[in-house]
């Protein structure tokens, strides 16, 4: 066969496993050929005869040798990653679909909103950001989990805090003792900021509900439609804009998104479902 | 410039058939009782080929998109040629190349079938219960995708090429035809043929809405219309795997990385159930209500080709008698009040 094979995976070996929360782990994956991707966009991973979930990777794009997907345990095959050891060879095809478009961005401020395990396509993007920070006017990262042992890349986030130009605000449902920062959902950090917002462009992603929310939030404090670029999660099943299993409306989340503007899709039924 | 044409008359026809499958496979539609659908000829079933009739069971995507196969083992390519094709069916590859040709993803798996298969297409000279093609704008008898045409008109058999391919398929068996151009009685009556099915089926579907207007009705019918109507509905996917369109998938994983693609339906529970549980379209209604809204206004929107050539294969299937087509009449006559 000379074509490539769209549904034949290559190989990649899992070198690192981390322990980011009692459910999340990362992995960090070795291809054994030539890989990379744009930030946002996502790959498929195969569990040899066990199955295949799409992720996006949550490490930096411009790091090529290398990358790295954080999982939460949620269903049959992410329950099957968590148990996997060091060593082990894993298939991955892909990158697939429409990362963020950074070009967009660019002398703007960013306002980033993310909940759960949704830090994890948006550490790609934060790293990336980091890259072209000089391109941009400011980066205001908002993150919420249910609570502290579930705020994953606590070791990101304090370096995040160091840099010129990035400012952080975190919030837990539910807090701790030993919690110092805000309390209740998400979108109550967005009352803490101040962006000039038709300057703005805001990026969010999270789970549905509080993709829902932030979006509202996001509408009442004066952002329009085409400013809000979202990251969809459907059954993303082949990647390739065939299966259907990701159908939304005329869109296929897996070639045409993952990360949508929401002016595209707001009027389509079912998107926060 | 008219396209190479070679007619036979039985006998000779028979000659070429059996020449044919000896050194092809050949599928065309044969007839069983009230069944019929396609076989492999051989000489035992030659003469219960029927010619020019529409919708053999089978549609013709099975064989382009089994219901199972392996698309990580090396490509197995053989000539097939399949005969008796209908315009809908025909037509419905169109969406189909869209999808599985697609420059950015090509499935090399369906490239391989579609470039090693012969297409032999043929009027429809019957009208079968629920065949509406005409009522989409399309016609009962073969305008795209068909390597050759053929017609059968009492005992002769009229072969027409429509491709490249075609024109050398004629070539090969051309050493068994009788006549090398389609006489202007033959070319009449093929066109009175023509005429008098088209004539018919729009009569017959008269009150049925046109496929954008189907659109227009569904995107604007009420939630109650969908809960009404999938009331018989038992999530079969039966109408999904009989339709000549839908090509909906699962990719199955095997031991060395290998992946079975495997025929999926959106009607069955769980399709768009995500990592941790939700699913948009677990409630019965909305998942009926999706396969609408897929074929006449999400695909419509997305490809240039049609997601329903009028076959009517889903009312025949459907367990719960669920008849698309009353349903669509009656959003269009509830409309027009």
């Amino acid at each position: 066969m000379s074509e490539k094979n769209i549904y034949q995976p290559m190989r990649a070996k899992l070198v690192e496993v981390i322990e980011e929360s009692p459910t999340i782990k990362s992995f960090v994956l070795i291809p054994e050929t030539d890989f990379s991707f744009e930030t946002g966009q996502f790959i498929e991973l195969t569990m040899d005869g066990i199955g295949e979930a799409p992720f996006t990777p949550s490490s930096s794009p411009l790091v090529r040798d290398r990358f790295e997907l954080t999982i939460m345990k949620a269903g049959y095959v992410t329950e099957r990653i968590h148990q996997l050891q060091v060593g082990e060879i894993m298939g991955i095809r892909g990158p697939y679909g429409r990362g963020y478009p950074l070009e967009v961005f660019y002398n703007k401020e960013v306002l980033v909103l993310g909940g759960g395990c949704g830090f994890a396509p948006l550490r790609s993007l934060l790293y990336n950001l980091e890259a072209i920070r000089d391109k941009l006017k400011r980066v205001v990262f908002c993150y919420g989990a249910k609570n502290p042992k579930e705020c994953i890349y606590q070791p990101y986030v304090d370096r995040l805090r160091t840099l010129e130009k990035f400012e952080v605000h975190r919030t837990v449902d539910v807090a701790d003792e030993g919690w110092a920062e805000e309390v209740g959902v998400a979108t109550v950090l967005l009352d803490k900021v101040d962006v000039p917002i038709q300057d703005t462009v805001s990026v969010v992603c999270g789970p549905p509900i509080m993709m829902k929310y932030g979006v509202l939030k996001l509408i009442e404090m004066g952002f329009r439609d085409e400013q809000i670029y979202l990251s969809m999660e459907k059954n993303m099943s082949c990647g390739l804009g065939k299966c259907g299993h990701c159908m939304m409306g005329e869109y296929f989340v897996c070639k045409d998104g993952p990360v949508f503007r929401y002016d595209e899709i707001k009027d389509l039924p079912d998107i926060w479902k | 410039m008219p396209r190479p044409a070679i007619t036979f008359e039985e006998r000779r026809w028979d000659v070429a058939m059996k020449a044919l499958i000896k050194q092809n496979k050949l599928l065309a539609p044969v007839v069983k009782h009230d069944f019929q659908d396609y076989e492999i000829i051989g000489e035992h079933n030659l003469h219960q080929i029927i010619y020019n009739h529409p919708k053999p069971t089978t549609p013709l995507k099975t064989f382009f998109l089994p219901i199972k196969q392996n698309v990580t083992i090396p490509l197995q390519e053989e000539r097939v040629i399949i005969m008796g094709v209908p315009a809908c069916d025909l037509q419905a590859l169109g969406i189909l190349d869209e999808m599985y040709l697609d420059p950015d993803y090509p499935d090399l798996y369906y490239a391989s079938r579609r470039r090693t298969t012969l297409l032999i297409g043929t009027d429809c000279h019957q009208i079968l219960p629920h065949c509406h093609c005409v009522s989409y704008g399309l016609k009962p008898y073969p305008q795209l995708h068909h390597d050759i045409l053929l017609t059968r008109l009492n005992s002769k058999v009229i072969l027409e090429a429509a491709s490249k391919a075609g024109e050398a398929f004629l070539q090969e068996i051309g050493q068994w035809a009788e006549g090398y151009e389609i006489v202007e009685s033959d070319q009449e009556k093929i066109r009175e043929i023509r005429a008098d099915i088209e004539q018919r089926l729009a009569v017959l579907h008269a009150d049925l809405p046109g496929y954008k207007m189907s659109g227009d009705l569904i995107e604007d019918a009420a939630e109650e219309v969908w809960q009404e109507h999938a009331f018989t509905c038992v999530s079969c996917g039966a109408c999904a795997t009989i339709c000549p369109t839908c090509t909906c998938f699962l990719l199955i994983d095997r031991p060395d990385f290998e992946k079975i693609r495997q025929m999926d339906a959106c009607q069955y529970p769980g399709f768009t159930r995500v990592a941790g549980g939700e699913d948009h379209l677990i409630n019965l209604a909305e998942r009926f209500k999706h396969r609408y809204m897929c074929k006449y206004v999400w695909k419509p929107k997305k490809f240039h080709s049609p997601a329903c050539t009028g076959c009517g294969r889903c009312i025949e299937a459907c367990i719960g008698k669920i008849n698309k087509n009353e349903i669509l009449t009656s959003l269009a006559s509830v409309t027009t009040l």
